[in-house]
């Protein structure tokens, strides 16, 4: 190899180094970088839809948008709204909801006793509830900072997203240039197909997390079970975690259904809606939208979301999956290499 | 001035050459129109005298050509090894490359016998875009500075989802490539069947 290239081949590796070193160093502005680089990636198919084809489709995906965004909002503002009042509620009931648990730990504590006359000294409702309200009053002191973040967001965000609309055009164009001829193809397809791979994830996740909430949401009203807009937001949220995220999902719920004064006929119904809709979710959303982008072994994708928890809380745990089918990727391509070589 | 004249502006004066061949449209045209006469090759004039792009009308070629990189090598710089990983066909715009074969052991240093030399306006690497897992069958090096123009995998899916014509139009084209190639082996294997046979009659 020419002693330019070499130097061009290790300058560029420098450089990546570098980038690296400095997105760690710095995560008050990768933080916002990457989720800029989410909704871009996100908003890009939308993109393609609006500005490709006949005009008839383009004014049809264009009434379709219009149609999607006010149908989700509406929903979303009422959801917002429910969330105060029922998050309300909740703190209200906090002192009843101790007692109660008081009297069916008191019942079990008396089970024990009689069954093998071993006497429960420990009192863990007491210890619950104070780490609920100690947790509530952390919560508050930490709003200052929250807000000061939340300021830093709404600053930084739109200005990464002008970026990566308008300038990432010439900025990639830079970048490809940079790379060196010999790991040119392998660079750029790598790289192709991780951003596929990332926004299309990301936009299934979404979308399914969407339709799992509203049909908990809605199937909760109708059964007439407690707090349907936290459980549906809650259940929606954690389903975006896989495998994981529908267990957590029904934890609340559970929890709720057994405090409630009937709790056999609410938790059939409750069970009953979380059924009906991890089913539509397992037969319907997750085949058409996050199997085709997600190919890994399910062991794999548990123990990639506990290290992802590890690592980054529940960011870590939603990018991780990405992240590893793109390092699938890039392993089996070092393979086949190396299976060459030898 | 012609885009391909402002490129050579640049590299003289040591200035940054973009990746891609994004020609301004009305530039393009222009240099398209049977009224210019600016320099002899543009990208216009290079597509259409690529035999295989022969049914692409001047503003399909103005699109063909924005989903394309252009990569520069310099003298006896590899382009790629004989059994790497495929995944990009190239057409040489400038400067011409040689083509290798070792057909006695394609995973050692030796790049083997020299068996073409590829002049502006070939290409080659086709079956690189268009099979899983390819691995290239020979190794290019540049014989002089080249210039390149390449379309990788990626860039034909993105052709393919914004515009399908386009995208299916080239295509049939490279699948042409291919169908004449696999025509031309095919033609030889016979002679080399009938020189075998041929020789064991003799013995």
């Amino acid at each position: 190899m020419h002693r330019n290239l070499k130097i061009k081949l290790v300058l560029f590796f420098v450089f990546l180094m570098a980038g690296l070193i400095f997105a760690l160093l710095f995560p008050r502005l990768t933080l916002p970088f990457g989720f800029a680089y989410i909704v871009f990636l996100m908003a890009k198919p939308l993109t393609v839809l609006l500005t490709t084809g006949s005009v008839r489709q383009r004014v049809f995906y264009f009434s379709l948008l219009v149609l999607g965004i006010i149908f989700s909002l509406l929903p979303l503002f009422a959801a917002f709204y429910n969330l105060d009042t029922d998050f309300g509620k909740f703190a209200e009931q906090l002192p009843e909801i101790e007692r109660k648990l008081q009297d069916k730990y008191f019942i079990f504590k008396v089970y024990i006793f009689e069954r093998f006359g071993y006497r429960l000294n420990i009192d863990p409702v007491s210890f619950l509830v104070k780490k609920v309200e100690t947790s509530g009053v952390l919560l508050l002191a930490q709003i200052p900072d929250f807000l000061s973040s939340f300021f830093e967001w709404l600053l930084l965000v739109p200005m990464f997203l002008y970026f990566f609309f308008f300038q990432s055009k010439k900025f990639g164009q830079k970048f490809l240039q940079a790379i060196p001829n010999s790991i040119f193809e392998k660079t750029y397809v790598l790289f192709s197909q991780f951003n596929t791979k990332f926004g299309e994830y990301i936009i299934a996740k979404f979308i399914e997390a969407t339709i799992l909430g509203t049909i908990i949401t809605i199937g909760l009203l109708i059964v007439g079970f407690p707090y349907p807009f936290i459980l549906g937001f809650v259940a929606g949220v954690t389903n975006i975690l896989p495998y994981i995220g529908p267990v957590l999902g029904v934890i609340p719920a559970i929890v709720i259904g057994f405090l409630s004064n009937d709790p056999n006929v609410a938790m059939l119904g409750m069970a009953m809606v979380f059924l009906i809709a991890n089913l539509m979710d397992m037969v319907l959303v997750f085949p058409l939208l996050v199997s085709k982008v997600v190919d890994l072994n399910p062991i794999i994708v548990v123990v990639s979301v506990i290290v992802g928890g590890q690592l980054g809380g529940v960011v870590g745990m939603i990018v991780i999956i990405p992240f590893i089918a793109f390092f699938k990727l890039l392993f089996q391509e070092i393979y086949k290499d190396l299976s060459v070589q030898l | 001035m012609s885009y391909e004249r402002d490129v050579m502006d640049k590299v003289q004066k040591g200035e940054v050459i973009p990746d891609r061949l994004d020609v301004n449209l009305i530039k393009y045209l222009w240099e398209a129109s049977p009224i210019s006469f600016g320099t002899k090759v543009n990208y216009h004039d290079f597509f259409k005298k690529i035999s295989v792009l022969n049914s692409f009308s001047d503003n399909e070629i103005r699109i063909f050509t924005k989903f394309l990189h252009r990569r520069e090598f310099v003298s006896n710089e590899v382009i790629f090894r004989q059994s790497d990983s495929g995944y990009g066909f190239y057409f040489i715009f400038d400067g011409s490359v040689d083509v290798y074969a070792n057909h006695l052991n394609s995973n050692s240093d030796d790049i083997g016998d020299h068996i073409i030399k590829l002049e502006k306006r070939q290409y080659f690497g086709e079956m690189g875009l268009l099979e899983d897992f390819n691995r290239r069958s020979a190794t290019v090096v540049s014989h002089e500075h080249t210039i390149l123009l390449g379309i990788f995998k990626p860039d034909l899916e993105r052709m393919l989802e914004m515009h399908p014509v386009v995208g299916a139009k080239f295509l049939r084209e490279t699948a042409l490539i291919m169908a004449n190639r696999m025509g031309q082996m095919t033609r030889e294997i016979m002679s080399l069947k009938r020189k075998i046979k041929e020789l064991e009659q003799r013995i």
